[in-house]
């Protein structure tokens, strides 16, 4: 059955609805793409569990209200917790003996021989938003966004703004929007001084960040099945840029063996742009979803994300959405494995492998059904993320324990990958994730 | 420089590649379906935002509001 769908305000509720839940979300679906809704309210509740493999773990309940008007107003309001405990790399090297770390707070950690070394943090953030959509007329609407996030070492306090204009008949949307952020970092023992050895007293006080986005989006209805969308964003950063507690390693140029370690330094400006491609396919059962990124920055990171989903219906009461991601990231200009000790330093230089050679890839899938006799949709999803960094260099050697070092015994981190030498240390990241989503109108 | 011009260039071609199709209002059904979005499920485009970005090194896309997260 095909339905004609009157262009009046309402007529792009339930899309104004959603793009009041997701802030500022470019690409729009054009107006004719889009369905009527009754006003009333909408509850989403989501349950996030995520682990690493003997790293960070974390949990966080979310919660978002929205309200539809018959006037095509929409009102949402969200709230955040995450509680989150585990490790985190510092960024050093692994070496051939047990190491201990003692954080900024006091907190100590102890690293294997021949394991990436690792700081134990415990953290909650709170995080608030709030957004409200205005049509400006038949074929304009505006919407606006404001969020605070309150964690132990920062605080974010942000909005922004969006407008969307219906054009050609209604098949094709063009957006225009900017979002502002006024952020502090206050990190937990002090500021550590860059470049300087990790002993060195921190400085007391907080450290400013401002975060300002760009971004012009066009989406299009090609044909009955196909909706196109283009969207291109720039943001710039200013301000305390690096991350406090990461450090970088000081490698002996004889021995290649870390012997000491600098707090890691980056530059206080970044400017980010992205483009973005997306399409969605309507085949005769099933809905295909297709998104890639291509992203640089002036740090030299060049990235690119491929991002694909099926919806395959299993009955009128539930469906499936198998999901693959690929992910694949240069390394920033700065980025270093280690500084080889005895040599002037650099002006920059951070071991934080998200700056690095990355790579991820993620496999999963949701289940949604409805229960019957009620309105609401249950939504399952579990994922399975794997990350590593290619292209490590040699100086990333460690001896082999029990063998009293020397150049035929020392062996490369990169090649323990495919268990030469005895392997046993795995250097990629596995991650699994499970979000469990309610949503009901009412 | 080039870099605008390649944005331009992928909003031009969005709206040239339609222009050669016309789709009818009675042609619409399936676009009325509310999975018919780039983002079908906002909760999960939120979770993943927050995921990726405190563990890659890129950000950006689909919203402009940006950071909120002392996690990268």
């Amino acid at each position: 059955m095909r339905v004609q769908l009157a262009p009046s305000p309402a007529s792009s509720i339930r899309q104004r609805l959603g793009a009041a839940a997701c802030l500022l979300l470019a690409g729009s679906v054009p107006a004719a793409a889009q369905t009527s809704v009754a006003p009333g309210w909408q509850l989403e509740t989501t349950g996030l569990f995520y682990g690493e493999q003997a790293r960070a773990r974390v949990v966080e309940p979310m919660a978002r209200l929205a309200r539809q008007f018959a006037n095509g107003r929409a009102l949402s309001l969200g709230l955040a917790v995450d509680a989150i405990t585990g490790a985190s790399p510092t960024g050093g090297l692994p070496t051939g003996t047990v190491q201990t770390t003692t954080s900024a707070s006091g907190q100590a950690s102890t690293t294997t021989a021949d394991a990436v070394p690792t700081h134990a943090f415990q953290d909650l953030r709170g995080a608030v938003d709030v957004g409200w959509v205005e049509p400006l007329g038949t074929l304009v609407s505006a919407s606006t966004s404001a969020h605070y996030s309150q964690e132990k070492d920062y605080a974010s306090l942000g909005g922004g703004l969006k407008t969307s204009v219906d054009l050609l008949g209604r098949l094709v949307t063009l957006t225009v929007g900017g979002g502002f952020n006024r952020d502090r970092v206050f990190p937990t023992g002090g500021t550590a001084m860059g470049l300087a050895p990790d002993s060195t007293p921190r400085l007391p006080g907080d450290n400013a960040k401002e975060v300002r986005t760009g971004l012009v989006g066009l989406s299009r209805v090609v044909s009955r099945r196909w909706l196109l969308g283009a969207t291109g964003s720039q943001t710039r950063e200013t301000g305390y840029l690096t991350d406090p507690y990461k450090v970088v390693s000081l490698v002996d140029p004889v021995t290649q063996l870390p012997v000491a370690q600098v707090n890691e330094e980056r530059p206080s400006e970044r400017t980010r742009d992205d483009v973005l491609g997306s399409s969605v396919y309507h085949f005769e059962q099933d809905i295909f979803y297709a998104n890639y990124r291509y992203y640089w920055d002036d740090w030299g990171v060049r990235s690119h994300t491929l991002d694909m989903k099926v919806r395959h219906d299993l009955s009128s009461e539930s469906w499936v959405q198998p999901h693959v991601r690929l992910y694949a990231q240069s390394p920033a200009r700065f980025f270093v494995f280690g500084l080889t000790q005895g040599q002037p330093l650099p002006e920059f230089a951070s071991a934080d492998e998200r700056l690095g050679p990355l790579r991820t890839a993620t496999f999963g899938a949701t289940y949604g059904f409805h229960v019957p006799g009620h309105r609401g949709e249950f939504t399952l999803r579990a994922e399975y993320m794997y990350q590593w960094l290619v292209g490590r260099p040699p100086t990333a050697i460690a001896p082999i324990p029990g063998t009293g070092g020397g150049d035929n015994v020392r062996r490369s981190i990169a090649a323990e990958d495919d268990g030469a030498n005895g392997g046993g240390q795995h250097l990629g990241t596995n991650i699994g994730t499970l979000l469990i989503g309610y949503t009901v109108p009412f | 420089m080039r870099r605008r011009k390649l944005i331009a260039l992928m909003l031009l071609a969005g709206l040239g590649i339609p222009g050669c199709a016309t789709v009818h209002p009675w042609d619409r059904d399936l676009m009325a379906k509310p999975t018919m979005r780039f983002v079908p499920l906002p909760h999960e485009m939120a979770v993943d935002d927050h995921i990726y970005f405190s563990k890659e090194g890129s950000t950006g896309g689909m919203d402009a509001a940006g950071g909120g997260c002392g996690c990268n």
